[in-house]
């Protein structure tokens, strides 16, 4: 008797605990920042998603009067509340209505959000604020609108490089809402211009205190590494999108830049633990001549007990030797639900987030990489950010991620092992390799 | 005939009056509970394991099949997985290494609280402070003081030990955080098997002149291993499945990843349901194992003891 209360009460036990463990799903693993994000236009030719539901450009015009729901993350700067409101007081007598829903601040809650709704065929979020590594993602699952046409008839407006965000299996699936790219941070006091080069940044490095970074094993690694990689000339995927190219000279050349940065001194050991806020604390605790970091930074490091205000400028990522400029895109594109009933309203809105006097307020105001390339031109924009001109430098240099369904895992297969190999426990070549041979098992993932 | 007839009847009273609703109040009582269990544990579990037998595609969407292996590819796969090994083996020392100091720490603070001396209260509400505050902020504030270079840790040592990205000090990181947040809980669960250990005894004991050690490991202890074993049981299981202090301080990197984090990041962050749930059953079927031995081997015990 005893022994079946106990075999019963292990079993509950047990099960609680096994629910627990699935439950956490939802808690998301990737750690990726929300500011980050990116996608390839080479990786997708090879790929196809067919029986996507097309858009009509011209639907905005004159869609049907209704409600639709737009889905974005936390709204923690208010550009999301903004912009709701003011296309509602524009259109409010047309019969249009937009109402906002908030998803937790977490990215990987957002998506895990946005996913039970999609796989549930809900119609809750007809406009969805989406990361801009996510769209392929959705796509393949058909969970979006095929935008293209929208994007050729307005094509001429918009920075080019944010666009490729959004482009997986030769077509368009979004409207670039708000993009990002990362700077490197200089001292004015320690160095006049800017270095030219990443050898460079690393050589002053060495002698003004050091380069602060993201190097701990998320989503921000990635970003950090392929900007080196990308700017050698590295890739991760090869032009069919189906094989690895990530094994190669370059990257591995990349990766020894990093990893003898950090044996010479160069760069701090910790910066193998560092996410965005423990750069920021390094940062402006003024030990350092630079830090790479997204444009949130410039206006963030000015506050508190900063010991860096008014000492440091930005300037677009530096050039590899031997190769060329880069840098990663982040940012947010608005994609459209297959599931909404009024797509020619939430066309409309997206159109609208994306149009120059909303854009003009999102960089302005809620420093939002603007999308538009005639934003950054507007003397009233260059006078509010004084890193106007190296933000829009920035984008046009800046390349997207890869855009694939299984990018979790291929962004795994590359923070894992240059965290090894930036922590010293493997040589940059075989963090490369096996980089690569872990990218080649994703990519053949059922 | 009219005999059988009134035993009938008497028969279908009785029943009426007693068996019937009896029986019937008791399923229909234990029904909402049995049918809640059904609903938050059994049906997750079975659910699980109908996943963990199958292949769900990440590019196609709807687009699944039966897993091979008659259905067990998925086991396969995680169990020829040196990751999950690794997982595996960080679990099991982590587990082993912070229950065992829990224990101990446990102890020493039930020991103390259980001494009537004044400010008994404020001391009782102090220990338990750690055990109040969320994983996540524990792991937060743990974070920020082995951060290198400026963390308090490293301030106050002197040392340049990168704690969160060098193995093993990574997981001796989260050992301590652990260690920290859960000894209290220990000693919670202590302290009550020392309340209900009649004084008598020891006033016997005394009379019979054992020493104070004496008390300790002939009276104390033994009376108190049935609350013991619970509370080792609960931190045992739990620590198992240890997941929000790795995913806040490491990742799961640097030596930290655990049977959680691996099944979660393959599940959620991967979408490969079917792996990501052979993965938790497997969790599982450790649990069960652990749970299993602690009860047969140890658990027998408890009522032994507890008749003595």
């Amino acid at each position: 008797m005893r022994g079946r209360f106990g075999l019963g009460a292990a079993t509950i036990v047990s099960a609680a605990l096994l629910v627990a463990a699935c439950g956490g799903g939802g808690g998301g693993g990737g750690g990726g920042s929300s500011s980050s994000g990116g996608g390839s236009s080479s990786s997708s030719s090879g790929v196809t998603v067919t029986g996507a539901k097309v858009i009509d450009p011209n639907s905005l015009n004159s869609p049907p009067k209704g409600t639709i729901h737009f889905c974005t993350g936390k709204d923690t700067s208010g550009d999301a509340h903004q912009v709701v409101k003011d296309f509602n007081a524009k259109y409010a007598a047309q019969g249009y209505k937009v109402v906002l829903t908030e998803f937790p601040a977490s990215a990987d809650q957002q998506r895990s959000q946005f996913i039970q709704r999609q796989q549930a065929k809900s119609n809750d979020c007809d406009v969805f604020n989406s990361d801009v590594i996510w769209t392929a993602e959705f796509a393949s699952q058909k969970w979006l609108y095929d935008l293209t046409p929208y994007v050729n008839k307005f094509r001429g407006k918009f920075i080019q490089a944010p666009l490729e965000t959004d482009h997986y299996a030769g077509k368009y699936w979004g409207v670039p809402y708000a993009s990002d790219a990362a700077f490197l941070f200089y001292r004015t006091d320690k160095t006049k211009t800017p270095p030219a080069t990443w050898q460079a940044v690393y050589q002053q490095a060495a002698k003004q205190g050091g380069i602060v970074y993201q190097g701990a094993p998320y989503e921000g690694l990635t970003c950090d590494f392929l900007e080196l990689g990308f700017a050698a000339g590295g890739q991760v995927l090869d032009s069919s999108g189906k094989k690895s190219a990530f094994n190669s000279p370059q990257n591995v050349k990349a990766l020894e830049l990093m990893v003898s940065g950090i044996k010479q001194g160069a760069a701090p050991k910790a910066v193998t633990t560092y996410m965005e806020p423990e750069t920021d604390q390094a940062w402006t605790s003024g030990r350092y001549g630079f830090m790479r970091n997204w444009t949130y930074a410039y206006a963030a490091d000015q506050t508190g007990d900063s010991k860096v205000k008014g000492k440091y400028k930005v300037a677009p990522l530096p050039s590899f030797q031997g190769g060329g400029k880069a840098g990663i895109l982040g940012g947010h594109n608005s994609v459209i639900s297959v599931f909404t009933k009024n797509p020619g309203l939430a066309l409309k809105f997206a159109d609208y987030k994306a149009s120059p006097a909303w854009q003009k307020i999102a960089l302005s105001k809620y420093s939002l990489a603007a999308v538009t390339s005639a934003t950054y031109d507007d003397p009233a924009v260059k006078k509010a950010i004084p890193y106007a001109a190296e933000l829009k430098q920035a984008l046009t240099q800046a390349k997207a991620r890869p855009v694939s369904p299984v990018y979790p895992q291929i962004s795994q297969a590359i923070y894992k092992n240059v965290n090894d190999a930036l922590a010293g426990r493997v040589s940059p070549a075989d963090a490369i390799k096996k980089a690569s041979q872990q990218i080649d098992a994703a990519l053949s993932t059922f | 005939m009219e005999a059988a007839s009134v035993r009938a009847g008497a028969t279908t009273e009785r029943r009426r009056s007693k068996g019937v609703p009896e029986r019937r109040l008791a399923v229909m009582m234990v029904a909402p509970s049995i049918i809640l269990i059904a609903i938050v544990a059994v049906w997750p579990i079975i659910y699980a394991i109908w996943l963990s037998l199958h292949e769900y595609s990440v590019r196609v969407a709807g687009l699944s099949r039966w897993a091979g292996s008659f259905g067990l590819r998925n086991y396969s796969t995680a169990l020829q997985s040196s990751d999950w090994h690794a997982a595996l083996f960080h679990t099991l020392i982590f587990t082993v290494v912070s229950v065992t100091f829990e224990l101990v720490i446990g102890l020493a603070m039930a020991l103390a609280m259980h001494e009537a001396f004044r400010g008994q209260g404020v001391l009782r509400t102090v220990v338990l402070v750690p055990w109040a505050v969320l994983t996540v902020v524990t792991a937060t504030m743990w974070r920020t003081m082995f951060v290198s270079p400026y963390g308090f840790i490293n301030t106050i040592t002197g040392a340049k030990t990168v704690w969160l990205g060098s193995e093993p000090q990574a997981l001796i990181v989260i050992i301590i955080a652990d260690v920290w947040k859960t000894s209290p809980f220990m000693a919670l669960l202590i302290l009550a098997g020392l309340q209900v250990i009649p004084g008598e005894i020891y006033e016997a004991a005394k009379v019979d002149g054992a020493s104070t050690m004496q008390r300790f490991t002939k009276i104390t202890l033994p009376l108190l291993m049935p609350a013991i074993l619970v509370a080792l049981i609960f931190r045992t299981l739990d620590a198992l499945r240890i997941f929000d202090l790795p995913f806040v301080l490491t990742q799961g990197q640097n030596g930290t990843s655990t049977l959680s984090t691996i099944s979660q990041e393959t599940f959620a962050t991967n979408r490969i349901y079917g792996l990501g749930s052979a993965m938790a059953v497997l969790t599982f079927i450790v649990v069960m194992i652990v749970s299993f031995s602690y009860i047969k081997f140890v658990g027998g015990n408890i009522r032994g003891l507890a008749e003595e």
